[in-house]
């Protein structure tokens, strides 16, 4: 078990700020908060003095954190930029996944690697996941086109639902295009049609 | 200037002809604007994608770590980066002005009572009202100094706060407290309570003022008059590795800054499309004009090119600042980041 450090976690994603925290709790590292509010940044390291400090990469906080050690060089501890120069890989993992730490000035790079370690994977666990629920999003949204588009099939055809859904299938497959992209232009045409444009 | 010839005068296509410039919601993203959706970019073969980012550090790390191809950035910014002072040194260049002048100081109301307009005669009087203020401790709010913030410790926003501070007789290290909060979060921060007066660019000054949250009380502009307040930056290694899409991006930005200057209606319709939400959505909509060249700010946009005389200046205001963080400010790396190629 590596020493334990403590960790001032600035994430306005609850979801995932709950996934870093039990994943860094895991590790036996001391978690304290994760509200942000920009101002009081600075009252807050001063309060809890945290050996390491990781913020989402979008939060409009990161200026007060990245300007800290410049401009209060006695009172908070001075936090530094973690950028690891000699490991470029690791800096560009953190950077893809969105998340970025600073630390106290002097802490072993090593201790702190293991820190952004979690963090980077829990940050890329709650990308994708997101991404998952976009491309379920996008489906869920196709699905609905679909069904309105053989829905005004029905209407204009006469046909049932199987027939239409063929002719659906038929017209993409004449087009080499998604069947998604047909129903669009089938709304298109058959709306235009019911508004007598 | 030979340099500077090639460069606008190549006419080989650009390397790569999709980028994506980082930008931050200030009037001075004008000519980015501009070149996008005046298609200036597209008539240089360009399809740029311009990134709305939500802080300065954030911008300057996804510059460096080759995320954004280029950026709007504060005039010290690619010093800063070069000399690597706040992050591991990144190589960064600035080929032209993005805007010069802008910034304007604000205190809210509480400080601000009975102080007078900016005097471009007298940019400091105001500072000493401040200090009056302070020295009689008339003012006890939060029990602790006036927490003041400004954009980024590289930039012209600190040295301006610091300056007319200490003009004024404040201490700035002493007397207030200083952060640093992104130019979107002036306002609402001011709003709220969490700060008593800032520093930073348009629209955000004049907006506070409007919501009758603060006044401006002095404007960079009459502090260090001529500062170059924005440029482009890019990274060494990029301009290097793409100078004709580097070339063709000064030129789409010249197209810009060319049609900015033929007039009100130019003025008008860029008011119109920074008005629009992925830019600075309706945080424009208390101006009824592009504010270019008048008091207090005295913006300008379209003073393209870059005089490093005017960067030699800025470097030796923040020497102090540098070497406090034992950074040394070497007048070669001075030169290579601030180099005309227009």
């Amino acid at each position: 078990m590596p020493l334990p450090l403590k960790v001032l976690l600035v994430d306005e994603e609850v979801v995932r700020a709950a996934m870093v925290e039990e994943a860094l709790c895991q590790e036996g590292h001391e978690v304290i908060c994760r509200l942000s509010s920009p101002a009081s940044l600075n009252e807050m390291v001063a309060r809890h003095s945290p050996d390491v400090v990781i913020i989402d990469m979008e939060s409009p906080d990161r200026d007060t954190l990245d300007s800290m050690s410049l401009l209060h060089r006695e009172n908070p501890r001075p936090v530094v930029f973690f950028a690891d120069q000699h490991d470029p890989d690791s800096m560009q993992a953190a950077l893809k996944a969105g998340v970025s730490a600073y630390v106290v000035d002097g802490l072993v790079a090593g201790r702190v690697k293991a820190v952004m370690d979690v963090a980077i994977a829990r940050f890329e666990s709650f990308q994708s996941m997101r991404k998952e629920l976009d491309r379920a999003r996008n489906q869920l949204a196709e699905r609905k086109r679909i069904e309105k588009a053989k829905g005004l099939l029905m209407k204009h055809q006469s046909c049932d639902e199987e027939q239409a859904y063929r002719m659906l299938r038929k017209l993409a497959m004449d087009r080499g295009q998604r069947i998604a992209d047909v129903a669009d232009s089938v709304i298109d045409i058959l709306e235009r049609l019911e508004k007598g444009l | 200037m030979s340099e500077a010839n090639t460069f606008i005068t190549t006419s080989r296509p650009p390397e790569i002809d999709t980028l994506t410039l980082g930008f931050i919601p200030l009037i001075d993203a004008a000519l980015l604007i501009i070149a996008r959706e005046g298609g200036h970019f597209a008539a240089q073969g360009l399809d740029v994608n311009l990134s709305r980012e939500n802080a300065w550090s954030t911008l300057r790390d996804k510059v460096a770590a080759g995320f954004l191809d280029g950026a709007h950035m504060l005039a010290p910014m690619p010093l800063a980066m070069s000399l690597g002072m706040s992050r591991a040194p990144c190589e960064t260049l600035a080929p032209i002005v993005l805007g010069t002048h802008g910034n304007t100081l604000v205190l809210s109301n509480r400080y601000a009572e009975g102080m007078a307009p900016p005097d471009p005669n007298d940019p400091a009087r105001n500072a000493r009202a401040l200090r009056d203020l302070l020295s009689d401790r008339l003012i006890h709010h939060r029990g602790t100094p006036p927490r003041l913030a400004m954009v980024y410790p590289y930039s012209w926003q600190h040295l301006q706060i610091r300056a007319w501070l200490e003009r004024g007789g404040v201490d700035p290290d002493n007397d207030v407290e200083l952060i640093a909060l992104p130019p979107a979060r002036m306002v609402d921060a001011l709003h709220e309570g969490q700060i008593d007066g800032f520093c930073v660019g348009e629209p955000w000054g004049s907006l506070a003022e409007h919501h009758g949250i603060g006044r401006i009380v002095a404007s960079g502009a009459d502090l260090f008059p001529g500062h170059p307040e924005k440029v482009l930056g890019v990274t060494a290694s990029w301009a290097h590795r793409y100078p004709d899409t580097l070339s063709a991006l000064l030129r789409a930005i010249q197209a810009a800054a060319d049609w900015l200057d033929s007039g009100e209606e130019a003025q008008q319709q860029t008011l119109q499309w920074l008005a629009l939400p992925p830019y600075l959505d309706r945080h424009v909509s208390h101006l009824d004009k592009l504010p270019l060249g008048q008091a207090p700010t005295m913006q300008y946009l379209t003073h393209l090119s870059l005089h490093p005389e005017a960067f030699a200046v800025m470097a030796a205001h923040m020497r102090p600042l540098a070497e406090s963080r034992g950074n040394r400010l070497d007048p070669e790396v001075l030169a290579r980041c601030y180099r005309p190629l227009l």
